[in-house]
């Protein structure tokens, strides 16, 4: 699998999963334009890897969550490139709170990000693909599916994203611009521990059938795979990367911890 | 307006309390601003004076006074640019 000559956007890629595709892509010599909100540092960082790799890195920060960032985004990705071969939507943000306890604001805030950042990128992107095809990846989580302690406006929003994926494959086929998703469990990341803390990482070893925790690079093999030609024939789909963990939750009922 | 006073509006105006109760030593704990509402002050903050406030910097300010007093150092090295 070759990704040679082909440019892609990772929006959050300075760290955790993004920066894990980021990384991947460019390995399969893509160049990666390094998408960031809050840590300049670590996007700086995941661009220098990058670069280490022998593939061109450009920093952008921009909020997704704020369709006038993205505008400004993708104005410069126009003007400087041209083109774009690969959108990665994997920038997400969330408030960790019983659906009792969420406001507008949290609401907002997250499906800002987590949902409607997905559309317009992709809005922009496809023009950019116009004539070329290309390829659009969009980060989910089992939270769309299945109920997370306190995850609900994080899970709902990754279910409308989904709902996207497939209305978006489905719109830009035409265009010859594939659009999928992939869907992971509990990914052993800093966010994870920050919203979950540890227990959350040892409970799901135990129930994961893979013997592991899903790691970053795991998500960002699939999501590669998906990127290339290889892949043309998927459309609209989620894939789920979770070591068999949703598959298997029935075996797990008396299972010694 | 001063900056100070520019950053305790929307401070104010994002965690929905009184500006008169926000002073230099408040905390955000003490202003009732969670995790969201900071990140919201940072980006309108930003968004008014044009400068970037990354986490590595936020992350180190203890009350409202140190977010002013970065505010006010990053806009003095915007006007001598």
């Amino acid at each position: 699998m070759s990704l040679e000559g082909k440019l892609a956007l990772v929006t959050g890629s300075g760290r955790g999963i993004g920066r894990a595709i980021a990384l991947k892509l460019a390995s399969q010599g893509a160049d990666i334009i390094v998408n960031f909100f809050r840590r300049r540092e670590t996007a700086e960082q995941t661009a220098k890897d990058i670069k280490a790799v022998g593939v061109k890195a450009e920093v952008i920060r921009a909020n997704v969550g704020d369709p006038a960032k993205i505008d400004e985004m993708f104005d410069m990705i126009a003007n400087k490139f041209g083109r774009l071969d690969i959108l990665i939507n994997n920038a997400a943000s969330g408030v960790g709170r019983p659906a009792m306890d969420i406001d507008v604001k949290a609401w907002e805030w997250t499906m800002d990000i987590n949902a409607r950042a997905c559309l317009f990128c992709a809005q922009r992107a496809a023009k950019l693909m116009e004539g070329r095809g290309g390829k659009i990846v969009s980060i989910s989580s089992l939270g769309s599916l299945f109920v997370l302690p306190n995850y609900t406006i994080v899970g709902v929003s990754k279910a409308a994203l989904e709902a996207l994926t497939r209305y978006l494959a489905i719109e830009l086929a035409p265009q010859g611009i594939c659009v999928n998703a992939v869907a992971a469990a509990a990914v052993q990341t800093e966010a994870l521990k920050f919203y979950f803390g540890e227990g959350l990482s040892k409970d799901n070893r135990q129930a994961t059938p893979a013997g592991r925790m899903v790691i970053p690079e795991d998500v960002a093999n699939v999501v590669a795979f998906l990127c290339s030609e290889e892949a043309f024939m998927i459309r609209g789909q989620t894939i789920i990367i979770d070591g068999g963990t949703s598959v298997g939750l029935f075996t797990l009922a008396g299972k010694e911890s | 307006m001063s900056i100070e006073e520019q950053v305790r509006e929307i401070v104010a105006r994002i965690t929905h309390v009184d500006k008169s109760i926000i002073t230099r030593g408040s905390t955000f704990k003490e202003i009732k601003a969670d995790s969201l509402d900071v990140v919201q002050a940072l980006v309108a903050v930003e968004e008014t004076f044009g400068i970037e406030i990354p986490d590595e910097e936020a992350q180190k300010f203890q009350n409202f006074g140190d977010l002013v007093s970065y505010v006010e150092s990053r806009v003095a090295q915007e006007e001598k640019v």
